[in-house]
């Protein structure tokens, strides 16, 4: 524009961010480290090769997926790696290992790749991954084992939240267990306080908005105090907190970029607690996490026709009409 | 001084720490006079003036050299007195066709005796003589056009029919690197006042206030100071540092508390924004007669010396990055124009010889930056750029509309409100030229909107 200067490249701004996408990535696996050294503390070396085969998979997957059509290969981004972690840690220890590879695999392929890849996906891969085992294997997620670390030595335990839903005793579990992670459950669901260290260097790294989390964890808290089993705000809401897979969701899950969009975030983040919640409560299934958050997804496009987003200079346009 | 620093407006990022502006904003403003000029008949972009004068000509300065011919051109003069050597003809794909003034300087010319010593620059003058209409054709004689980077002529803002309330002085300098606003404000502190209450009369408005961020409090300070012994209805308020909020519609968001209706004008609101360079250069028509033929520049980036200089327009911008010492990097790099944000990119890997053209009355700065190149990764839809977006758009959605060129959904999802200012490029972890691709797609439906012969 100055004169007759030489036509050069010309795409403002010249100034760019250093945080990219595998940057973000990158921290997602950072704070997932303690949760997988968790994994290997309280349920044995076993979850290496659980967290190793899933990984592996979702990695292979996408690139072979990637190179047969032709497509810009993006494992260097380390998404599946992440997809691939959340998977094997929504696994409980004694899950086969061909469960875990067919759920990579339909995470991968058909939930993210079928959907235009990364950024695509309509649902979290990891709990497509997840909920397509349930529906077709459940007894391969539902032997659940006490830790090492238990009273009793390792055997086959039901988790807290099915204890609890069908009446039984839990007493053997002390909340301090359930919030070490000392209980049954998933490979990495099972430390709330794990969980949280990582969730809040994704939080100071600005990678999560923390206010979707608080608004989902409130929403169950909420709900499952006001509906308790001996009538109005008599429930057992720390259990519900601490136990299942609720921190995993609400820390990793609820903040997965593609399947929450941004600006319909927060009433998103109501809906899958409701759901949630609602599940725990009234639903066949103890755990209700996977599958709130999956119906919440499905719900999205609705709500981003519900929610307008609020243009510069509209709202006066429409006052004047 | 009170300190108001929350802000409305939406969005917004923080490009910068802030080093980048300290690199030259201690630096004092140098004169520089060059020995030969090119003053382009086009000063600010698209808009061509029509070229007055002939090749052997003496012009003595500030001589009228290029009148208007279109809507939105403005005068020009000659910024030094001497003997035009040749009159280029450019013919340029993009910006048409215009004339090059080339003049050498005469030996004698001396740049300070411009400035200084006058009664304006060391006092508030009394305004009373001086009408609306005088003050509306001053600035349509002296050529002053908005100095912030759009250069739309300011008598034409001015001429509005509407009633106006107040006057904002845009001082934001919301761009990185760039400091030339903030020199003026504290080397001329009596000149922009003195101008900001003739923009009062000229608007016919009630107030004024001159909109800063919080990182030129010094600049606050002093006109503050000015400000308090005087009666005068010029405010200062101090904004919280984030880009863009000297965009005109967010600086009107962020003090007046109120948007712009979509496709009005701020004189909607009663309000008029001006630059804050703009205000000088009326200061300088009213009292001291010289139309707008200096501005401030800030050379700075990778440069051995960044500085601000008061230079003549049509200084040549090859001068001046020598003037500078020269280029520091030795990696790749590339020479922008304006701020880093929305500048365009003249040249790259030169060694700061290769410039071809001089300074515009639009421009605020020559940036070096050093180059890497961007590749583009697919969304991630973290939505960032949602969130950082001032006009409230989705900026990723109209990305994926623009490169199915589905203008028809681009439209839908407001791209015309787009206002360019490359946050969402700025914040995009997949590194995707958002901005780029958006602006694209709003000039594409405004043509089509005025085939089909809309607005």
């Amino acid at each position: 524009m100055i004169n007759n200067i030489e036509k050069t490249p010309n795409i403002s701004p010249h100034l760019k961010t250093n945080k990219t996408s595998k940057n973000i990535m990158v921290d997602v696996i950072i704070a997932l480290i303690p949760v997988f050294i968790g994994s290997i503390y309280f349920f044995g070396t076993r979850s290496i090769l659980i967290v190793f085969s899933a990984v592996f998979t979702c990695v292979l997957s996408e690139y072979i997926w990637q190179k047969a059509s032709k497509k810009q290969i993006t494992i260097n981004d380390y998404s599946a790696v992440v997809t691939g972690l959340l998977i094997a840690f929504n696994m409980p220890v004694q899950t086969s290992i061909w469960t875990i590879v067919i759920a990579s695999i339909f995470s991968i392929i058909v939930t993210k790749q079928f959907f235009g890849g990364i950024g695509g996906n309509f649902a979290n891969p990891a709990l497509v991954g997840r909920a397509i085992i349930m529906l077709l294997w459940p007894a391969q997620v539902a032997k659940y084992v006490t830790t090492y670390h238990a009273s009793v030595d390792a055997v086959s335990s039901a988790t807290i939240l099915s204890l609890l839903k069908n009446g039984n005793d839990f007493s053997q579990f002390t909340k301090w267990d359930m919030f070490i992670g000392n209980i049954p459950g998933a490979i990495g669901e099972t430390s709330v306080i794990l969980l949280v260290i990582g969730f809040l260097y994704l939080s100071y790294r600005k990678i999560v908005n923390p206010v979707v989390t608080g608004v989902y964890l409130l929403t169950v808290v909420l709900i499952t105090f006001v509906f308790g089993p001996q009538g109005l705000f008599t429930g057992d809401y720390l259990t519900h907190l601490l136990s299942g897979g609720l921190m995993i969701a609400a820390c990793y899950m609820i903040t997965d970029y593609a399947s929450f969009a941004p600006r319909i975030r927060v009433t998103l983040a109501v809906i899958a607690g409701i759901l949630t919640a609602g599940i725990r409560l009234w639903g066949i299934y103890p755990e209700g996490a996977c599958f709130a958050i999956l119906i919440t997804n499905c719900l999205a496009g609705l709500v981003d026709r519900i929610i307008k987003p609020h243009i510069y200079g509209m709202k006066l346009k429409r006052d004047k009409v | 001084m009170k300190r108001q620093l929350k802000s409305y407006f939406y969005g917004g990022i923080h490009p910068s720490d802030g080093t980048d502006k300290l690199l030259s904003n201690q630096t004092p403003i140098k004169y520089y006079v060059p020995k030969r000029i090119e003053i382009s008949m086009m000063q600010s972009i698209g808009h061509v003036s029509k070229c007055i004068v002939d090749i052997g000509d003496r012009v003595t300065l500030g001589q009228l050299i290029g009148i208007p011919q279109e809507f939105g051109t403005a005068n020009i003069h000659a910024s030094v007195p001497g003997i035009i050597l040749d009159i280029i003809k450019v013919d340029d794909e993009h910006d048409g066709v215009y004339d090059v003034v080339v003049i050498e300087t005469d030996n004698n010319f001396d740049i300070n005796e411009l400035y200084h010593n006058k009664d304006y620059s060391k006092q508030l003058k009394d305004i009373s003589s001086y009408s609306r209409e005088t003050l509306i054709s001053s600035m349509k004689d002296g050529g002053i056009i908005g100095m912030g980077g759009a250069g739309f002529p300011t008598h034409i803002k001015y001429e509005t029919n509407k009633t106006i309330d107040t006057v904002l002085i845009n001082a934001a300098e919301c761009e990185p690197y760039l400091t030339c606003d903030h020199r003026i404000m504290l080397e001329f502190p009596f000149e922009i006042i003195n101008g900001v209450n003739l923009m009062i009369k000229a608007a016919n408005a009630n107030k004024a206030t001159i909109c800063l961020e919080d990182n030129k409090a010094d600049a606050a300070k002093k006109l503050q100071e000015i400000l308090e012994n005087s009666n005068l209805p010029i405010k200062v308020k101090l904004l919280a540092t984030r880009y863009p909020q000297g965009g005109e519609r967010q600086l009107i968001q962020a003090v007046i508390k109120k948007e712009i209706p979509i496709g009005k004008l701020p004189a909607e609101l009663g309000v008029i924004v001006s630059n804050v360079a703009t205000a000088k250069a009326l200061a300088d028509m009213t009292f001291n007669e010289t139309p707008l033929i200096t501005r401030c520049i800030t050379i700075t980036g990778f440069v051995n010396k960044p500085s601000n200089y008061m230079v003549p327009i049509g200084t040549l911008l090859n001068d001046l990055i020598s003037e500078s010492g020269g280029i520091s990097i030795d990696g790749d790099n590339k020479i922008i124009h304006g701020g880093p944000m929305t500048g365009t990119c003249i040249a790259s890997n030169s060694n700061g010889n290769g410039l071809i053209g001089g300074v515009l009355k639009i421009s605020s700065g020559i940036v070096v930056l050093g180059d890497e190149e961007i590749i583009e990764s697919p969304c991630i839809r973290c939505g960032r750029c949602e969130r950082v977006c001032p006009a409230g758009l989705a900026p990723f959605k109209i990305d994926f509309a623009a490169i199915e060129n589905d203008l028809s959904l681009c439209d839908k999802l407001y791209a015309t409100e787009c206002i360019s200012c490359g946050a969402c490029s700025y914040v995009c972890p997949a590194r995707r030229e958002l901005a780029w691709r958006i602006t694209i797609a709003k000039n594409e439906i405004f043509n089509q909107r005025h085939k089909n012969g809309g607005k």
